[in-house]
């Protein structure tokens, strides 16, 4: 080690539990919404807005997608933006557990119909987002914007204010039997968490990972500068279209947020194909089917603001959600999991938690290729399955489920082993 | 922003962490005044640091086709 590396402050880095403990209970949440899909079979799939469907799109968005995004932005806002969040275990230690427990007693909330745990899943929800909003927001919005990623992430973390206080409304609303147009709202609601929160962010933290882990060409500056602000734009427009019940801004709004969203696709396609690692890893595969799973789902919603009857078919939101959902988030999600982990237990055991004397296992030996390889198949036959039950429920749900909670379960397992096997090299030093 | 190749760490398409390491290697051969280029697809964040707490300045432009050009004085 040159002798100026020495200097590097490794003790910035969160410890290793922080965002650890969001990464190992996620996928639980997966495994939830594939049993809640094989349990409740044919009746989750007759509409968007059964207690199922909600309870399974929250599984999914808050349990799983929120939880790995909160736990990874712990971990990468210093490397990210050079914020650094104050008190990351503090953090940490309230935001998991409430949004574990909040995400349990809404799914189940919704599921029993019962106020009791709405009320009690609203305010574990709300308590943990606010303490991470201002944690990250007083960390991020102290630091100029000097790169397309610093500007995503403080214009997604707006988003995620307001997605967040958009669902709380929607919740108390609920639980209180409050008069107000749940459909409009809740769909303002998805947009601003899907669209404005994870898009962004997905944005914000992809400018810098495909690059990296892909060895593909940059990010041209221009659009990566405008991607976020088209967004918030096209979610602001289609905000105050609900508002103002204007039905030609709001086709027009879907058609920006729909267009932009396409045209982010289309770059990273271009990107990849220009990658200099001549081995496509899962992380790779990942983040391609991810990619092609959102253009259809944008496609759909680019059609769907020219030819709104196209929506009205009770198939169409399923199949937009799966899409976006299962097919996007979660494939490009779980794909930056299975590079992240490794790095981050191969980094601790490098520097933070070095066994005198005794070699740090690779990368590699951490979390086995072969092992996520499968994991891999598993969740794509599950994807594959999820969308064609939208159109087959009555004898695809019930193999749908189980297989995606397999493919939940297995990542789980994946990513235990891989912690496990960190554990064992650290013990092995100290005994 | 023209420099010297024999000055200049193109590290657009090294895997972490050999764009820190070649960077710091190459500091370590410049005397004090002298400067040196850092190419690559992200801001550096984790080495800005490490060049505040040695005492280097450096000044960072982010070029059309997204490179960030990191200008660093020994």
């Amino acid at each position: 080690m040159q002798p100026k590396q020495a200097l590097l402050s490794f003790d910035q880095s969160p410890p290793l539990s922080a965002p650890l403990r969001f990464f190992l209970t996620a996928p639980l949440f997966l495994v939830l919404a594939g049993l809640l899909v094989a349990v409740e079979g044919e009746a989750l799939f007759a509409s968007r807005w059964t207690p199922a469907a909600l309870a399974a799109t929250h599984l999914l968005t808050i349990g799983f997608m929120l939880q790995v995004m909160l736990g990874a932005l712990i971990q990468i806002l210093p490397v990210l933006a050079g914020a650094n969040l104050a008190r990351p275990a503090l953090i940490a230690a309230i935001v998991h557990p409430g949004l574990s427990l909040g995400t349990l007693a809404l799914a189940g909330g919704f599921l029993a119909g019962s106020t009791a745990w709405l009320y009690g899943a609203g305010l574990l929800l709300a308590i943990s987002l606010l303490v991470f909003i201002a944690a990250a927001g007083w960390a991020i919005f102290r630091v100029p914007s000097t790169s397309p990623s610093i500007r995503g992430l403080k214009l997604s973390l707006l988003a995620l204010a307001i997605a967040g206080g958009s669902g709380l409304f929607m919740l108390l609303a609920l639980a209180g039997g409050w008069a107000v147009p749940l459909p409009a709202l809740a769909n303002l609601h998805a947009g601003w968490g899907l669209a404005g929160w994870s898009g962004i962010l997905l944005a914000a933290v992809a400018y810098v990972v495909v690059p990296m882990f892909q060895l593909t060409p940059g990010y041209p500056a221009r659009p990566a500068w405008w991607f976020p602000v088209a967004v918030v734009l096209a979610l602001v427009l289609w905000s105050i279209s609900v508002l103002l019940d204007a039905d030609g801004l709001a086709r027009g709004a879907q058609g920006l947020l729909a267009l932009s969203g396409v045209a982010f696709v289309l770059q990273t396609l271009k990107l990849q194909s220009g990658r200099r690692r001549a081995r496509a890893d899962c992380t790779f595969r990942y983040w391609q089917g991810g990619l092609y799973a959102s253009l259809a789902a944008l496609l759909m919603l680019l059609l769907d603001a020219f030819l709104p009857a196209l929506s009205t078919a009770p198939a169409w939101p399923l199949l937009f959600g799966v899409l976006i959902l299962v097919g996007g988030f979660l494939a490009f999600i779980i794909g930056m999991l299975y590079k992240i982990i490794p790095f981050l237990l191969w980094f601790n055991l490098q520097h933070q938690a070095a066994v005198p004397g005794k070699p740090v296992p690779s990368m590699n030996k951490l979390l086995d290729d072969g092992e996520m390889q499968r994991q891999m198949r598993t969740f794509f036959a599950a994807f594959a399955l999820l969308t064609a039950a939208v159109f087959q429920p009555d004898r695809l749900a019930l193999p749908a489920g189980m297989i995606f909670a397999l493919a939940g379960g297995w990542l789980g397992w994946n990513l235990l082993q891989a912690a496990l096997r960190h554990r064992r090299h650290r013990l092995a030093g100290t005994s | 922003m023209e420099f010297p190749a024999e000055r200049t760490v193109d590290a657009r398409f090294m895997e972490p962490p050999q764009p820190f390491v070649a960077t710091m290697e190459m500091l370590d051969t410049l005397q004090p005044g002298e400067e040196m280029l850092l190419l690559l697809y992200r801001e550096p964040h984790p080495l800005y640091r490490v060049l505040q707490q040695n005492g280097h300045r450096w000044q960072t432009e982010l070029q059309p086709d997204g490179t960030f050009a990191v200008r660093i004085t020994c």
